[in-house]
């Protein structure tokens, strides 16, 4: 929480979606991929990170099966349903608003 | 259970693909070359095991934790802004308030259940005399035998009558109202004695030694609150007779008033055989206790089969096509008072309606100020119904506060209305802040927080992100909002409407009612009860006699005279069939009049007006021409269009040979007299010379030149120098009756008035608040209008228009609402029609009055504004 930026709440559902609208990967590889893209401004701790997967499984957006990892070992698996993929746009449309408006605010006040 | 499995699956779930991750970063960790027992210590905390407990509690704690930051953050913004809070707290604690105090009435008398064993068993059961048109008659001697050997359903049957009973055999007697019962009595209502015991089963005092209960009041009072008074022997009505118990100290008799039951000092079995009385002669109050289980309905049900027995057994039952009615005790008790009481009650939450609807207000007013606040926020990820929450949250905060405030209030107007309460909320005396009144405050409080908590949130949710934003909350006035604002400004006029016509007719109600000719004189004038039951008739005539004469004797005394029953008494009232010289028996059936034996001096000294004919006199002796006077309205129906003088009556005597009709010449008319209730008139009357029909108490009224209480003294002690075993009881002034039976109306009418006067208020300070703001957000137009010429004047018309429209709104479905409610009025109203054109002439000029006042100071704010400050503001 020190050093790299706590994500804004809200928006952790729409980063995770995001991720794994690229390929399915396990809770460990989202938060690397999180990291990796974001070049180390977010990370993901497990205590956001799993919730999170957890309240996006209840939601339907994503689906958890279990699997194989590249070193054989066990990993459970998130893959995007198609309501996931909507849903994802729609954080986009609405994070886009905001963004912007946020920005005009910012700059108004300056 | 199932919850549990599932739960316990879940967490199994969880905790699998936690360790599964540990296990892949502990891999990773190693390839990076880290030492095996290093990496998986490594990997183990981040993913700790506290990580899968936290995830699998059902509703994780998140909420509730968000919980408390919603009430942490609303406590801060509700500090920041002290006037805003203080303001609605006020109004919210007036609401609550007002509803505590009437909803503790309302528990206290009609809801709390009668202090008796399982009260819900315990019924009444009246007696229907068709033909004699009584519909809640007493039962006699014979029928109450038939009831308690025919019915089935019921565990036990007992009666009650009231009458005198004097203690005497000490220097000190003292007359007391007492119960004469079925020695069950006290069983059948459950009653626990503070000290000995109730009457045995067959404990009637027949032949053998009366015994008596004492009230807990009198045992202190008389006794001296002396244990060893129990089993011991003492004077009562002339026999010497043994105390067996005191009655508890709560202990009271729940009956409604118009079966004079009152209360009592003490409790004796009928000193006769109640069983061998006259079949016809009505007098016992009954009182069934249900066997566990049965129903009102199926008492009525087996009732109506023994009525149909009763009528078949008895030819006297079978001519009157009797029959009974069951209801339930507690239901009885209060029926003449629910009305009255409902109505306060619904006008305590119309007063908390429009309390609602002003803080409703207060935070639209607030929450546009804070639309950028929530803007934000809403930017920052909170979801809409995070925000509502938090609005409501914010709500839930203001009706706690205001709730505990409200209680205290409330505790403060009980006691207030301890102070003006009429006989009948006798009740609300022992009622304190009880778990009921508490539940019932937080439930309103509750309510309230939902009511106008909605109100901003409705507005919030309509709130357009990015406009609100831009405006940088300096925003013009969304539709939905100005409609929020209109709607409840109308209802609060609307409401405030209704109960200013509502306590207009009451008012109005009650002023009819203080200026009703009662039939009498009541200033200057003292009363006070006497038993003579030891006297022999004719001993009592001539006590009575020397005893009058010698009451005018007194110094200070102008006339007296005395009367059997004395008029808004609560003395088992004595009426009975009459039939008019002329009459065929069928035109006869079911005339009913009220009886009154009286002395000569009686009618004069009560101010009663002749209207024909004479008063009694010296000559209207026992062996004399039996005569009577009656009452106008007797007069009226008995001989429609002719003179009443001269005309014979038959109706029912006391003589020696028992209660029998006698045949009796009218001499005279007088105005009638309201004997029950200032209100209502129940029945025309008959009086005859107390010579020819002698009762054991009497009434006597002593119209005095001074303030009359000061003359009791004086009495007192001429009558203890007459008769030592006498006592002087109820001694009051006639004033004093009158005002108790004014006192339920005064009583409704008070406090209707005080939430109209509320309601007002309240109106006025929330188109205030409206209209100011209104102004407040416009000053920018106004500007623009005066710099491009519009005159204060048009200023000033323009926002009086706005709030003359919102009022005029208002009055227009207040008028609608009060046209229904005044409907449901009707019963409490008394000389005015509920459209009484006076209420609604004066109601509609206060409203409007109240409404110009509230937009006043605004209008004139926008008119004597400068147009430069306004433009740049």
């Amino acid at each position: 929480m020190a050093e790299a930026s706590e994500i804004l709440q809200g928006t952790l559902d729409m980063l995770v979606l995001r991720t794994l609208a690229l390929a399915p990967m396990h809770g460990l590889g989202v938060s690397d991929r999180i990291r990796q893209i974001t070049r180390g401004v977010f990370v993901v701790k497990p205590g956001s990170l799993f919730p999170a997967l957890y309240r996006l499984e209840q939601n339907g957006w994503i689906q958890g099966h279990w699997g194989e990892s590249e070193n054989n070992r066990k990993a459970k698996y998130y893959t995007l349903t198609p309501s996931g993929r909507a849903q994802l746009s729609k954080e986009k449309r609405k994070w886009n608003k905001a963004f912007s408006a946020v920005n005009r605010l910012l700059e108004a006040e300056s | 259970m199932f919850w549990f499995r599932k739960s316990r699956a879940r967490r199994q779930e969880i905790e699998a693909e936690l360790e599964a991750c540990r296990n892949l970063l502990a891999d990773r960790f190693i390839e990076q070359g880290v030492p095996p027992g290093e990496a998986r210590r490594r990997a183990s905390a981040e993913y700790s095991g506290r990580l899968a407990a936290q995830m699998s509690e059902p509703s994780s704690g998140t909420s509730v934790e968000s919980c408390l930051q919603d009430l942490r953050y609303a406590w801060r913004t509700l500090r920041k802004s002290p006037g805003f809070t203080f303001i609605a707290i006020l109004t919210l604690a007036l609401g609550i308030g007002v509803n505590t105090a009437i909803f503790s009435v309302v528990y206290a008398v009609l809801l709390r259940p009668l202090p008796y064993s399982h009260p819900e068993q315990l019924v009444l059961i009246w007696t229907k005399y068709q033909k004699l048109t009584i519909p809640r008659g007493p039962a006699s001697g014979p029928l109450l035998r038939e009831i308690q050997q025919r019915c089935r359903l019921f565990q036990d049957v007992a009666a009650i009558w009231t009458g005198n009973g004097t203690f005497t055999g000490d220097d000190n007697p003292e007359q007391v109202k007492t119960a004469f019962v079925t020695p069950n009595f006290p069983a059948v209502l459950g009653l626990k004695p503070a000290l000995g015991r109730v009457f045995l089963p067959k404990e009637e005092s027949l032949g053998g030694r009366p015994v008596i209960l004492l009230s807990h009041g009198l045992w202190q009072r008389h006794f001296g609150g002396d244990p060893r008074m129990i089993g011991r022997g003492v004077t009562f009505l002339d026999e010497s007779s043994t105390v067996v118990g005191v009655l508890p100290s709560d202990f009271q008799l729940y009956f409604s008033t118009d079966s004079n039951v009152g209360q009592v000092g003490a409790m004796t079995p009928f000193p006769y055989d109640i069983y061998r009385s006259p079949v016809t002669l009505y007098f016992l109050r009954v009182v069934a206790r249900l066997k566990p289980g049965v129903t009102v309905q199926q008492a009525q049900a087996d009732l109506d089969r023994v009525a149909a027995q009763v009528r078949a057994s008895y030819n006297e039952f079978g001519a009157e096509n009797l029959n009974f009615q069951v209801v339930s005790l507690q239901a009885d008790a209060t029926r003449e008072v629910r009305s009255a009481l409902i109505a306060l009650f619904a006008g305590a939450g119309f007063v908390l309606l429009i309390c609602c609807l002003n803080v409703a207000n207060l935070l639209l007013v607030r929450s546009s100020g804070r639309r950028k606040e929530i803007a934000v926020r809403a930017a920052l990820g909170a979801s809409g119904g995070r925000i509502v929450r938090q609005l409501f949250v914010e709500g839930l905060v203001l009706c706690v506060i205001a709730g505990l405030a409200g209680v205290g209030l409330g505790w403060a107007g009980l006691r207030a209305l301890l102070a003006i309460r009429p006989d009948y909320l006798s009740r609300i005396s022992g009622v304190g802040l009880n778990w009921p009144v508490l539940a019932f405050v937080a439930a309103i409080a509750f309510a309230s927080a939902l009511l106008f908590g909605l109100a901003p949130s409705i507005e919030s949710a309509k709130t357009n992100l990015t406009m609100a934003l831009r405006d940088g909350g300096r925003t013009t006035r969304t539709s939905a909002s100005r409609g929020i604002r209109a709607f409840s400004i109308v209802g609060e006029i609307a409401l405030g409407f209704v109960l200013v016509i509502g306590a207009g007719l009451l008012i109005r109600t009650n002023n009819k009612i203080q200026s009703v000719d009662p039939g009498f004189e009541a200033q200057r004038l003292l009363t006070f009860e006497l038993d003579l039951s030891s006297y022999n008739r004719t001993q009592r005539i001539q006590f009575v006699n020397e005893w009058e004469s010698k009451l005018r004797s007194l110094p200070g005394v102008e006339s007296a005279g005395a009367v059997t029953h004395l008029p808004l008494d609560d003395y088992p009232n004595w009426y009975g069939p009459y039939r008019g010289e002329g009459m065929t028996e069928n035109q006869a059936a079911g005339m009913l009049a009220d009886e009154r034996a009286s002395t000569p001096g009686y009618l004069r000294a009560m101010g009663t007006k002749l209207l024909a004919g004479r008063f009694f006199d010296d000559q209207d002796r026992v062996d004399g021409r039996q005569v009577v006077i009656v009452d106008d309205w007797l007069a009226a129906v008995t001989w429609p269009g002719q003179s009443a003088i001269g005309k014979k009556i038959e109706a029912e005597h006391f003589t020696p040979r028992g209660i029998v009709p006698v045949w009796a010449e009218v001499v005279g008319v007088v105005e009638h007299v309201r004997n029950h209730s200032l209100s209502k008139k129940l029945r025309p009357q008959i009086y005859i010379p107390y010579t020819q029909t002698t009762r054991d108490h009497l009434s006597f009224a002593v119209r005095t030149r001074l303030d009359p209480l000061s003359l009791a003294d004086t009495i007192r002690r001429a009558l203890h120098e007459r008769n030592r075993n006498l006592a002087l009881a109820k001694v009051r002034t006639m004033a004093n009756y009158v005002e108790h039976a004014a006192a339920p109306v005064r009583f409704t009418a008070v406090l209707a008035g005080i939430f109209a006067s509320l309601a007002l208020l309240l109106a006025a300070v929330g188109i205030y608040g409206v209209i100011s703001y209104s102004v407040s957000r416009r000053m920018h137009e106004m500007g623009v209008r005066m710099a491009l010429g519009a005159t204060s004047a048009d200023v000033l018309r323009l926002v009086m228009k706005e709030g003359l429209a919102l009022t005029g709104g208002g009055v227009f479905l207040g008028v609608i609402g009060a046209l229904a409610v005044s409907r449901a009025l009707q019963s409490l109203l008394y000389g005015i029609s509920a459209v009484d054109l006076v209420s609604y002439s004066v109601a509609i000029p206060v409203i409007a009055l109240a409404a110009l006042l509230g937009c006043w100071r605004p209008a004139q704010r926008a008119a004597s504004a400068n147009p430069v400050d306004a433009l740049r503001s």
